[in-house]
């Protein structure tokens, strides 16, 4: 299937162009928000700014949703105009898919609140039907006036390829021309808190993809990525998304370009070693939006970038304590394939190939 | 294109730990609602609880998991799959929706009371993805997914698995759902005004709302050659799966019911068949005022006023997650045994819906089935399922002559 | 902190606008816009079956006053006026 259309929504802005510059340009430091419950600790976070989720066009309809929704309709609506199809009546048949590890966890915790301060009778039934996880999937399929098959899936390993491998099926069965299939994850204090006490913070604000430490570190990220995802005969404006390969199955070429989503979130990244060790360039690319366990959506979209543009990008923090190949300079490059290679924290291996 | 079918089905609910336990309820047409004990609250809506989990909680296993396990291994038994799994990529699609929340009320009153507190229950919550625990569990190589699309969880799941199937992802697929009664959905539901104080009545003209429940709903599912190849055709076909989206309202389905349409007539599609074939419908019935009445409708119009139909949710409840999952068993199970149980707790027709759903065991003598879920946030599922006859060789026969 | 019972008509007419924009997330007005007989459902101010909800609550945590049913809601919700009559009615109790 061939990627037609992307949006994002993150730290450094909104839509596909802002990912793009934010390849480009390189590394920023992320914000600094206190650590509730944790006087005088601070947490550098990757924080999506309330302007780049102000859009009263396409947000019409949803004044009572939260930040986890709009992040989601944004990056959704902007991956479609993006991919330039029509919906809605008469339109082309397209599937939704949502992947996320924690959901609206911050509205969770809010209608929490409301149990706590306003008694089990006395709770808001708005922020109840917000703390959903499908929510956000619903929301978007309302914005785009969309009538196909609409799901939200969890997992906290491969949410996104899992949703990548589904969408595949979904199109070669003929349920969908098109499949939108994206990320959304938000932080919020409570999540902070979590991120601080489990997981190594790096303190400097980098994170350091090509460390391969047993004790990696991270940087907490929000934020959605949405790709279009076409019939191999629709085109593409991207790329084509080969396959998506888990555990033992191997993908067939070496690839231009591995993009690791070593972002300090599994415990353990020694593991991107090996894979460090093969003669192949590597990449990361985590340090411009965060870590999040669907991060590997925004790689996806950076691969996506990259092959259509044919141009690599230098990683944006290149400390390389190992010498591995990694990508240290922007330059025009005949890029055929590139890999995204995940571990999840359950030592699955996953491979996401795009190319030209 | 792939035939798939149904060759294990597993339930646990308050109708009973099993699914024979459930059939024998669903015959003597006994409903048991009652008082909540799980947990503490000021709420007295009556609910349907699990009271007979006899699986031991794992460590800290939530109830969510232990509920899907109990089904899974019962599935397992049927299909005649609880060893040599090693041999198959086993994939494991599941709805949930209380099981994907960090709702731990311990955990988040520590937190706001700025006390140092123990991260158990964010480990609990890490470990405890639907799918992912119960691949573990069982020793799964395959795909696993969790599904939370609310209300339609678990019948969406069980259109993953059939997807899975189709496109060889994975040789065999277990699916379905799993959900445990749980304060936020509770409080929720009862913030929006649909619980119901007394049993609910699903289709009824005096219907007030739902009464919450648990449990867990699974289906082994296979390609036919698989299955034939190991020894157990089955007499079973998930034959369609139809998904749409009403893009309407966040809590309020289209009062039109045309997305719930869309998913039919999609469903049956796949599966080849028209209205006229389907024997018996296993609806959402959830016994509020909007679905009930939307959902009738749709049923009228589409497969006309002598529709044989029930909702299971008067003998469960609505189990949220599980309920896809628990509804699809009950629709394999009804095909196999040849009878549909009356719709607990119906006692008067609306002459607003105009229909009404079967008052007492019915056999039923067609071959094809649908089960229906509507899901807050508009999302619409419809799965067809058939039955077939075996012949000596043990191949399938489609019923065609 | 003044007892309700002695709130003025006037007084819950505005308290209840200003509870309807803050927690009903209203975009594009103030308070005071607000039409004291003006629809709040449909062609008027927009609101749907979630805001109703949301409003039976709103009533009960600020006034601890209980709406029934989907009736009772229906009379009593069709502008800021009939709302502000009912509560004050029900306060003086």
């Amino acid at each position: 299937m061939n990627v037609t259309g992307a949006g994002a929504v993150f730290a450094r802005g909104r839509g596909i162009g802002s990912l793009e510059d934010a390849l480009r340009e390189g590394w920023t430091a992320p914000s600094r928000k206190p650590v509730a419950s944790s006087p005088g600790e601070m947490i550098p976070v990757y924080s999506v700014e309330e302007k780049t989720i102000i859009d009263k066009a396409v947000l019409k309809k949803m004044r009572r949703a939260d930040r986890f929704s709009k992040m989601a309709v944004l990056a959704a609506w902007d991956a479609v105009k993006d991919g330039g199809i029509e919906i809605g009546e008469g339109g082309a048949r397209l599937g939704i898919i949502l992947a996320t590890a924690f959901g609206p966890q911050v509205t969770a915790f809010r209608f929490l609140d409301e149990i706590i301060d306003h008694g089990d009778a006395s709770v808001s039934p708005t922020l109840f039907s917000h703390s959903v996880h499908n929510a956000a999937a619903s929301y978007v399929a309302s914005a785009l006036g969309n009538h196909g098959p609409t799901l939200t899936v969890t997992q906290f390993g491969l949410s996104f390829h899992q949703a990548l491998i589904l969408a595949r099926a979904w199109i070669r069965e003929g349920r969908c021309e098109h499949v939108l299939v994206g990320s959304v994850e938000e932080c919020g204090t409570v999540m902070e808190h979590i991120c601080s006490k489990k997981l190594e913070i790096a303190e400097d604000g980098k994170i350091r993809p090509f460390a391969f430490s047993p004790s990696p570190s991270a940087v907490p990220g929000e934020g959605s990525v949405f790709l279009l995802l076409s019939r191999e005969d629709r085109g593409k404006k991207y790329c084509e998304l080969r396959g998506v390969f888990l555990d033992d199955e191997s993908a067939e070429a070496d690839p231009d370009l591995r993009i690791l989503d070593a972002d300090g979130m599994s415990e353990d990244e020694t593991r991107y070693q090996e894979i460090a060790g093969q003669d192949v360039l590597i990449g990361g690319y985590s340090p411009l939006f965060g870590s999040m366990l669907t991060g590997s959506a925004f790689h996806c979209a950076a691969a996506a970038v990259m092959l259509k543009n044919q141009t690599l990008y230098a990683c944006p923090v290149r400390d390389n304590p190992h010498d591995a190949r990694v990508c240290a300079s922007t330059e025009q490059k005949n890029l055929e394939r590139i890999q995204c290679v995940s571990y999840s924290c359950r030592d699955e291996r996953a491979v996401i190939e795009l190319s030209r | 294109m792939v035939n798939v079918v149904i060759t294990g089905i597993g339930a646990i609910s308050a109708a009973g730990a099993d699914l024979s336990e459930t059939l024998a309820t669903f015959e003597k047409g006994r409903a048991r609602a009652g008082a909540l004990s799980l947990f503490e609250t000021s709420l007295t809506y009556p609910v349907f609880e699990v009271k007979n989990l006899r699986r031991k909680a794992r460590g800290d296993e939530m109830r969510s998991i232990s509920l899907a396990l109990c089904a899974v291994e019962e599935a397992l038994t049927d299909a005649e799959l609880s060893s040599g799994l090693s041999r198959f990529r086993v994939g494991v699609c599941l709805g949930t929706t209380v099981a994907s929340q960090l709702n731990d009320m311990d955990f988040y009153r520590a937190y706001r009371s700025g006390k140092p507190m123990s991260m158990r229950s964010v480990d609990r919550y890490l470990k405890g993805n639907l799918a992912e625990a119960v691949g573990r569990a069982i020793g799964l190589r395959g795909p696993s997914l969790t599904v939370v699309n609310a209300c339609s969880s678990g019948a969406d799941a069980i259109g993953v698995a059939l997807s899975w199937l189709r496109d060889g992802v994975c040789d065999i697929a277990i699916a379905g759902g799993a959900d445990e009664l749980n304060i936020v959905p509770l409080c929720g539901f009862g913030a929006l005004g649909i619980l119901s104080d007394s049993i609910c009545a699903p289709f009824d003209r005096d219907r007030k709302g739902l009464n919450l429940g648990e449990g867990a709903g699974v289906l082994v599912l296979e390609s036919e050659e698989i299955a034939r190849k190991r020894g157990k055709p089955s007499l079973l076909q998930l034959s369609g799966y139809g998904s749409a989206a009403d893009a309407f309202h966040l809590t309020a389905p289209i009062p039109d019911g045309s997305g719930l349409e869309s998913a039919l007539e999609k469903a049956m599609s796949e599966a080849g068949i028209h209205a006229g074939d389907v024997c018996f419908v296993n609806a959402h019935g959830t016994a509020t005022p909007d679905n009930d009445k939307i959902e009738g409708s749709v049923f009228r119009r589409i497969f006309g006023s002598e529709i044989k139909f029930l909702s299971s949710k008067g003998f469960v409840g609505h189990t949220l997650g599980a309920a896809g999952g628990l509804e699809a068993a009950f629709t394999a199970a009804a095909l196999r045994e040849g009878w549909i149980p009356g719709s607990a707790g119906f006692a008067q027709q609306d002459e607003e819906i105009l229909l009404s759903p079967v008052r007492e065991t019915t056999p039923i003598t067609g071959r094809f089935a649908v089960s229906t879920s509507l899901a807050f946030g508009g999302n619409n599922a419809a799965i067809v399922m058939s039955r077939g006859s075996v012949d000596a060789s043990g191949a399938q026969n489609r019923g065609d002559a | 902190m003044q007892s309700q019972k002695s709130k003025s008509l006037e007084e819950i007419r505005s308290e209840l606008k200003e509870l309807l924009v803050v927690n009903l997330a209203l975009e594009d007005i103030t308070p005071e816009e607000i039409e004291d007989d003006g629809l709040l459902f449909g062609e008027g101010l927009g609101l749907d079956s979630l805001d109703a909800v949301e409003i039976v609550v709103l009533i009960q945590r600020n006034y601890g006053l209980e709406i029934i049913d989907e009736e009772q809601a229906r009379e009593i919700f069709q502008s800021v006026n009939t709302l502000a009559r009912w509560v004050h009615e029900n306060l003086g109790d």
